[in-house]
């Protein structure tokens, strides 16, 4: 991890050298609430999930991240400068809260361009007509939010965020409210803005979601940083845990006493039409699995990682 | 009898027409509801329970009309909505009991059926707290024992994972499924995750601007297709190439070789071409069709290797 150089010389400089969002020794307390506890990490571009129980302290992460919130200890840095007493960073910041804050009188249109007003742009019309249309609310741009759905709010919501072409995008459950067709064009759109060289941090609950979006997380779990990273490396650190996969072949039990006898195999339990082995070492594991059975004459008809999704992950690093 | 049946059923609101002439015939079990938002979920739940008159065409619960039957239909369905409706400033018990007696069971047995329904949804020693305290899993499992006090036949539950964390997510759908299976109750969950629904649910029905988009057992949108994928860690390019040189339509996609599998000859080839390029093998699996296709507007993509 590297260190964010001093910050007197100009903004652009260190924007151009330190990573988009940094923070080191963050914590965040109200009275005797711990919200945030000792939290160190630092993002660049592309799209990273975060994830943790309700009450981790996600929200007080994006807002600190945002500026709403100065951190009670530690440094905050976006962009290389602190969000909460520099606000010339706010121009390159766009966030979605997780709170309706739309105004229903406001249309969406309106509500866009009084974003893009914000932020002082110069063609507030054309850029809030872009973002509109990068969210596809083109149809009801002219309607009062208040008419609106919760899906189309939220989607009004992300195109304020957007609508200034921000460097770093913070999402607080932006899936919430939308139906099956919006997610997908909403993982579109932050797939293409992260590709674009964005740096994109959304909270989420629904880790099938997350998984398919990207591999980069933040886990926190009762206000500290339980892990980050890319979630398949988190898993592999994890040696305490063996790796569990399930195998259908044509003669299971034979496959079994061929695995059993392999040291990189350390538990093989016979189930229905399958057998799930336990490895410590699957690397090694992986590469004995086609040779063993082809000596043992038995024909793999199905090998499946058993425990190495998102899920999985999530489960470990919350219940440990 | 069928659960639920609908002939015609049409709702307009102004010039907005919520339902245009729906159709369907639902059989008991744990039915998921999806749509697009707008497409019509929540004018239909709210037609069945009889609370919203429809426009035009007919509808019918268990048989019973939700014209000239709406009280009887509401003494067999339970009901647990999307927002947020509990009272803060009483404890989960006396709700509950106070909802079981408004669906006319008599004060003991009220009782008992709260004391009951508390326990089935996980709800021990909090029952007694106010609910303006609550967590959000909390209070969602607390609509659900409403929802289940007077001992309905049907449930009908509004996105009830809402707000939830992966944990309170995967104990609410644990609980559906077995409130479903165990008690024989029918259950219809609108939702908008759809791996949610694959998850708890037997039957979909998907509606779309009013009308019915699909309407099916859930097996038939997770079939497997024809393709295989093969992935190994490394050389996913020479092992395309192996299985090509074998006679196997093969194709690298990443990490993974796509195999058409016409034949059953294809995975000993599998075997034996990892075995002899001496890689790491991760998986084989047969790719299966997904619920979201349904939502695609390209055609799915799921069948061809080419």
């Amino acid at each position: 991890m590297t260190t964010a150089p001093v910050a007197n010389s100009p903004a652009v400089d260190i924007a151009a050298q330190a990573p988009a969002i940094e923070l080191v020794n963050v914590a965040r307390w109200y009275g005797n609430v711990v919200a945030v506890n000792d939290i160190t990490f630092s993002l660049g571009p592309g799209i990273t999930g975060l994830l943790g129980p309700n009450g981790a302290g996600k929200t007080t992460l994006l807002h600190m991240l945002a500026g709403f919130l100065a951190p009670s200890a530690g440094t905050v840095r976006v962009l290389g400068l602190s969000p909460s007493r520099d606000p010339s960073v706010y121009r390159r910041i766009g966030l979605v809260p997780e709170r309706e804050s739309v105004y229903g009188f406001l249309t969406g249109f309106e509500y866009v361009r009084f974003n893009a007003r914000l932020q002082g742009m110069r063609d507030a019309d054309a850029a809030s007509r872009v973002a509109i249309e990068r969210v596809g609310l083109q149809d009801a741009a002219d309607r009062a939010i208040g008419t609106y759905s919760k899906g189309m709010r939220q989607r009004a919501k992300v195109a304020g965020a957007l609508v200034h072409d921000p460097q770093v995008l913070l999402l607080d459950e932006p899936f919430n409210g939308m139906d099956p067709r919006q997610r997908l064009a909403m993982m579109d759109l932050l797939g293409e803005m992260a590709a674009a060289g964005r740096t994109i941090l959304f909270s989420s609950h629904i880790l099938e979601e997350v998984e398919r979006i990207g591999t980069e997380i933040l886990v926190m779990v009762a206000g500290r940083l339980a892990a980050s990273g890319d979630f398949r490396a988190i898993r592999a650190l994890m040696t305490d845990r063996p790796h569990m996969i399930t195998i259908r072949s044509s003669d299971d039990r034979r496959l079994a006493t061929i695995l059993i006898a392999h040291p990189a195999v350390f538990a093989v339990e016979l189930q229905q039409n399958a057998v799930s082995v336990q490895t410590a070492h699957l690397s090694a594991f992986r590469r004995i699995i086609a040779e063993a059975s082809l000596r043992a004459g038995v024909r793999l008809i199905e090998v499946s990682p058993a425990d190495e999704s998102l899920e999985s992950v999530f489960d470990y690093l919350v219940h440990r | 009898m069928s659960l639920i049946e609908t002939a015609s059923l049409t709702k307009d609101y102004g010039p907005v027409k919520a339902l245009a002439g729906l159709d369907l015939r639902v059989e008991p079990g744990v039915i998921g509801l999806v749509g697009a938002n707008g497409a019509g979920k929540s004018t239909l739940l709210k037609i069945l329970l009889g609370l919203l008159a429809p426009t035009s065409g007919s509808a019918s619960v268990l048989g019973m009309d939700i014209g000239t039957e709406a009280g009887e239909i509401r003494k067999v369905v339970g009901y647990m909505p999307e927002h947020d409706c509990l009272p803060p400033d009483v404890g989960a018990t006396e709700f509950v009991t106070h909802m079981a007696r408004i669906s006319g069971l008599p004060r003991t047995a009220a009782r008992e059926r709260t004391a009951e329904v508390l326990r089935h949804v996980g709800l021990y020693e909090e029952r007694y707290r106010q609910i303006g305290g609550y967590s959000t899993g909390m209070k969602q499992r607390v609509k659900l024992a409403q929802a289940l006090a007077h001992d309905p036949k049907l449930l009908l539950l509004d996105e009830p994972t809402n707000g939830l964390d992966p944990t309170g997510r995967d104990e609410m759908l644990d609980l559906i499924k077995r409130t479903g299976t165990d008690f024989g109750i029918s259950v219809v969950v609108a939702s908008h995750l759809l791996g949610e629904i694959e998850q708890v649910c037997t039957y979909l029905l998907a509606i779309d601007a009013g009308r019915l988009l699909q309407s099916a057992p859930i097996s038939t949108f997770t079939q497997r297709t024809p393709v295989l994928a093969v992935e190994v860690e490394e050389g996913a390019d020479r092992l395309a190439a192996a299985l090509a040189g074998r006679g196997f339509q093969a194709r690298q996609d990443g990490a993974c070789v796509l195999l058409a599998l016409e034949d059953e000859s294809l995975y000993d080839a599998i075997r034996d071409s990892v075995a002899e390029l001496s890689l790491p093998l991760v998986r084989i699996q047969q790719e299966r069709r997904r619920l979201e296709d349904i939502f695609r507007d390209d055609a799915p993509s799921a069948g061809g290797v080419q």
